[in-house]
């Protein structure tokens, strides 16, 4: 990192349905191309350790992906990097959370849990995880940094909480399946995102089939203003590198000033709204 | 809210490399040494010989299995017209000796002789499927499924017959697609136009046989399953009579168990078609 330029490698892997072993070496050889790009963070997609929609096997093998995950930790310090890695954490009650784990050279400095799981058609999560209740950001060398799980965006409140938690960087985990006109969507609501927040974000999606589900891949940075500045490869996996510019977004907001003039008592009115419906 | 059956250019591009990449990973990932397609010389065979055939190369295998004096000749020919013009390995197996024993073996006057004609019908795309399974299993392959969207929603396939197969990787697309794609991937035009049949007697086409065409079943099917809406509303939507829809609607409904495994009764808290969750590509 130099000027507040952060350079992020794209790890668009492929994740195997309950490979835990393969999927970390998988990580691990991101990492390595990471490190041969002198990224400073490298980030990967949601449940990459265990792979999106492994049904029962989230729960049988919980263990081995908590194993795995420190195995990347410690690979993280000899690489000397950071790192975003989506994976199924345990609390002391048992549950389990669909989360991500933030890693500061060989040290997991924060951890997020999808607060808004997915429930309808092929998704069942709710069967699995816990969902979070939190949306905090993590300082890091390039700033404060938001993480979010895949259908998070999908809803502009955790965004929003996190900018206001003074965020200069969203990362989005994702695994999202291909279904007609999916892409497209997607890229909507991460311009969506951006421009409510101003504020960059970083995308990463699984990619390739498995059990007749495909993840479309497509990974990308989109700047301040709005414009994908990095994209990887469609459908298959990819390791890409991009550079994001953390002051870009405060330049925005000398002029756009909708975050400074958001007003409580409008948010206040929100929440009463909210309470109303749901009576 | 609109009709969207019609695919783009770059979405066949997409698709087609998603139903590829979909075959080859179930055959890596089971480590099977290739699979076996039943090729009929229609339009849905053809499609996904030519994608298998992208996917397995030399480790796919065509089954060309007419029963002679039945299936039209032409069907023959246009099987053979795709395995030579794509290079794909095949063989020819006439289904008649299979068909007489069962026929033979199944005496008259037992049952009303239109179920007795329907059951022998029936038996050929099993006898059809025997083979496909028997090649499968010698090669160490899979059996790659024909079937398209629009005949698991009608449940026009016989069960355990051209139903039986370990991938379908064309179920998810309308026969009004399947069309497109076959063109896309370059499926000769004279097996694009020609009517589809099921080909289990003489003459049989599928929308005689269904009451109504493709194009309006596929319409009334999209407008029911991904616009979701009822019969009365997908009615008024397309200007289509109610009772047709209905009649399309009635299909879907009565054509579940087709789609599905066997229904288990549950004892146990664990009942392996309810309450346990596993995909099949799991390590």
């Amino acid at each position: 990192m130099h000027d507040n330029i952060v350079k992020i490698g794209l790890g668009q892997i492929i994740t195997r349905l309950g490979d835990v072993e393969g999927n970390k070496k998988r990580i691990i050889e991101a990492l390595e191309r990471g490190k041969e790009n002198k990224v400073d963070i490298v980030v990967f997609p949601e449940l990459s350790t265990l792979g999106f929609g492994s049904g029962d096997i989230y729960l049988d093998k919980v263990d081995e992906n908590l194993k795995a995950l420190d195995e990347i930790v410690k690979k993280t310090e000899e690489l000397d990097l950071w790192s975003i890695v989506g994976f199924v954490d345990k609390d002391d009650l048992g549950f389990f959370y669909n989360a991500a784990a933030l890693i500061g050279k060989g040290k997991i400095v924060g951890k997020y849990y999808k607060t808004q799981l997915v429930n309808y058609r092929l998704f069942d999560e709710k069967r699995y995880f816990k969902p979070g209740c939190c949306l905090p950001t993590f300082e890091t060398p390039f700033g404060k940094i938001g993480i979010l799980i895949c259908e998070d965006v999908w809803f502009p409140e955790p965004s929003r909480a996190m900018t206001f938690r003074g965020a200069s960087l969203l990362v989005v985990l994702s695994a999202s399946p291909y279904d007609r006109g999916k892409s497209e969507v997607w890229e909507d609501y991460l311009k969506v995102r951006v421009y409510d927040n101003i504020l960059p974000v970083v995308f990463i999606n699984q990619a390739g089939v498995q059990d007749g589900v495909t993840y479309w891949g497509g990974s990308m940075i989109i700047n301040a203003e709005a414009k994908i500045v990095t994209r990887a490869k469609l459908l298959e996996p990819d390791f890409v590198v991009g550079e994001i510019d953390l002051e870009e977004s405060l330049k925005l907001r000398r002029r756009d000033i909708r975050i400074r003039e958001v007003r409580g008592e409008i948010l206040e009115d929100l929440l009463k709204a909210f309470e109303e419906m749901k009576k | 809210m609109k009709i969207e059956l019609y695919l783009k250019e770059k979405e066949l591009s997409l698709y087609e490399k998603i139903i590829v990449n979909s075959i080859k990973v179930r055959v890596e990932k089971i480590e099977a040494r290739g699979g076996v397609v039943a090729l009929s010389g229609g339009i849905d065979s053809s499609l996904v010989a030519v994608l298998a055939h992208r996917a397995l190369g030399d480790n796919l295998l065509c089954l060309i299995m007419p029963e002679k004096g039945v299936s039209p000749e032409e069907d023959t020919e246009h099987a053979l017209k795709i395995v030579n013009k794509f290079n794909i390995k095949y063989k020819i197996i006439p289904i008649n000796k299979a068909v007489e024993w069962f026929s033979k073996n199944f005496p008259e006057g037992e049952f009303k002789e239109q179920a007795r004609r329907m059951a022998i019908a029936n038996t050929k795309p099993r006898i059809r499927m025997i083979l496909n399974y028997l090649y499968a299993n010698a090669m160490g392959g899979i059996v790659i499924g024909t079937s398209n969207k629009t005949e698991l929603l009608l449940g026009y396939g016989t069960k355990f017959g051209d139903m039986a197969a370990d991938i379908y990787p064309i179920g998810d697309l309308y026969k009004t697609q399947v069309w497109q794609l076959a063109e896309h991937v370059g499926i000769p035009t004279e097996i694009i136009r020609k009517k589809p049949s099921a080909g289990l007697w003489k003459g049989q086409t599928d929308e005689e046989e269904l009451g109504h065409t493709y194009y309006e079943i596929d319409r009334v099917l999209y407008a029911l399953v991904e616009l979701e809406l009822s019969v009365r509303e997908t009615s008024e939507f397309l200007g289509i009579d109610e009772e047709a829809v209905l009649d399309i609607y009635k299909r879907v409904i009565s054509s579940e168990h087709k789609r599905k495994p066997p229904t288990i009764t549950r004892l146990s808290k664990m009942c392996l078609d309810k309450d346990w969750r596993y995909p099949v590509e799991r390590y």
